[in-house]
């Protein structure tokens, strides 16, 4: 085996243990990680939505975001870019998120939704891995968000330093900020803070050298037959199982729950668990990747995923203003038909895209 | 000569191996090698004679003849 993919296995493992010690440290169950969940919790603290469950500004996000740009610019990897459909990606990024909060989570939850045995996320992989084979299905027909362009360091800086100003804000100002009170709901559990900082650190700077992407990983793996980055993923499954295992052999607390039923931040209506995620796999697809990537590469200057972010953080603070979120009662009818407009929506850019390309081939 | 072509889109890659195959040179897409770039892309490997043979479009992001250690980039729109 190549040495490339023992460092992205070495990396998947290392990820999915921090993520199972950060339930440890007090973050909600099988949530260490959750982009789509901690960029909702975000857009609350900031007033962009009134859920009062879900309102605190989650270090991991600025920490993946900061992570990935030290280590892009010690490598001489950072590349301010642009310019490639940036109202598409806000689309496309919108309309992901709407699917992660039908099924309560991003892929990287996913997986730690399965490590932690919770077996609605089953039917989240298949939608998922049928979404990504519906994007791959556009992909072969000519599907291209078109170029990128260089850009100012300003430009590719913007993104990353406003993260750095969330940062001040939370460390220097919370008062600025909405928090959900002790027990309200996932809001209120969290980690200490540079525990978290620390935490979305590491995860940014591997994330970034590996170049981990769940929807890469399954695309790779379906268009070319190539393994590598989806190694990462099973890496990171395996990791947070043994950690979960261990954890509830050793502390009071219940860290793996093989069941349905019962299961934190999740609900058992299989049918739209696989339809949400079918439509984050097919809007992650036409994206060029999934939220975490979105992230990494935000930090690593690319402003049309700085502007996918912004595209999930509106999707988010939507969801919950107009009660499309899903939570452990089940999904809402408001956010059945919001995923089916999602799907409508995402299948129209498809055939837009391709139909303006070949005018122009 | 072994050449790696990668692309500002998947689109990109697909039209370049469209006319390799088209001019008779052997090529294939692949994801972009890690040592190439931090970007998660498609490339194509294309074998040719000369590196001006390559189809070069504006989708074209990097050109790079592949060796034994490694890569020696020839052409980088960054």
């Amino acid at each position: 085996m190549s040495k490339e993919k023992w460092y992205i296995i070495l990396a998947g493992l290392i990820i999915g243990v921090i993520a199972s010690v950060l339930v440890l440290l007090g973050n909600p169950a099988n949530m260490g990680f959750c982009i789509a969940c901690f960029i909702r919790d975000t857009a609350g603290s900031l007033g962009l939505h009134k859920a009062a469950a879900v309102q605190y500004v989650r270090p991991e996000i600025i920490g993946i975001v900061l992570g990935s740009f030290l280590l892009s610019l010690a490598k001489k990897e950072f590349s301010p870019r642009g310019g490639s459909s940036p109202m598409t990606r806000l689309i496309l990024g919108f309309f992901a998120m709407i699917g992660c909060l039908m099924f309560l989570g991003c892929p990287f939850r996913m997986i730690l939704r399965l490590a932690g045995g919770d077996l609605n996320a089953i039917l989240g992989l298949v939608g998922f891995a049928a979404g990504i084979g519906c994007g791959i299905l556009y992909l072969k027909r000519g599907y291209s968000l078109k170029r990128t362009y260089r850009l100012p360091a300003s430009e590719g800086a913007a993104f990353p330093a406003t993260t750095v100003a969330l940062l001040v804000i939370l460390l220097a100002v919370p008062s600025l900020l909405i928090f959900s009170e002790a027990g309200a709901g996932p809001g209120a559990k969290h980690a200490a803070v540079w525990i978290s900082l620390l935490a979305g650190l590491i995860v940014g700077a591997l994330a970034q050298r590996t170049r981990l992407c769940m929807v890469g990983g399954i695309r790779d793996a379906i268009l070319f037959k190539e393994f590598k980055l989806l190694l990462g993923f099973v890496a990171i499954f395996l990791a947070a199982l043994v950690t979960n295992l261990i954890l509830t052999a050793t502390t009071d607390g219940t860290y793996f729950k093989l069941a349905f039923e019962g299961q934190a931040v999740a609900h058992m209506d299989g049918l739209w668990n696989a339809l949400g995620m079918l439509l984050v796999g097919f809007a992650c697809v036409l994206l060029g990747g999934c939220p975490l990537r979105q992230l990494v590469l935000a930090g690593e200057g690319n402003s049309d995923s700085a502007i996918t972010v912004i595209g999930l953080l509106l999707g988010a603070a939507f969801a919950h203003n107009f009660g499309l979120a899903s939570s452990a009662k089940g999904p809402t009818d408001a956010g059945k038909i919001a995923v089916i407009i999602g799907l409508v929506i995402v299948i129209i850019i498809g055939e837009c895209n391709i139909r303006s390309n070949r005018k122009k081939g | 000569m072994i050449y790696i072509a990668t692309f500002f889109s998947h689109f990109g890659a697909m039209h370049c191996k469209k006319l390799c195959d088209q001019a008779g040179m052997p090529a294939r897409m692949m994801p972009v090698p890690r040592k190439l770039s931090s970007s998660c892309g498609t490339c194509v490997r294309i074998e040719a004679p000369d590196a001006e043979m390559i189809p070069r479009t504006e989708e074209t992001e990097q050109i790079a003849l592949e060796q034994a250690d490694g890569y020696r980039i020839l052409y980088s729109y960054f």
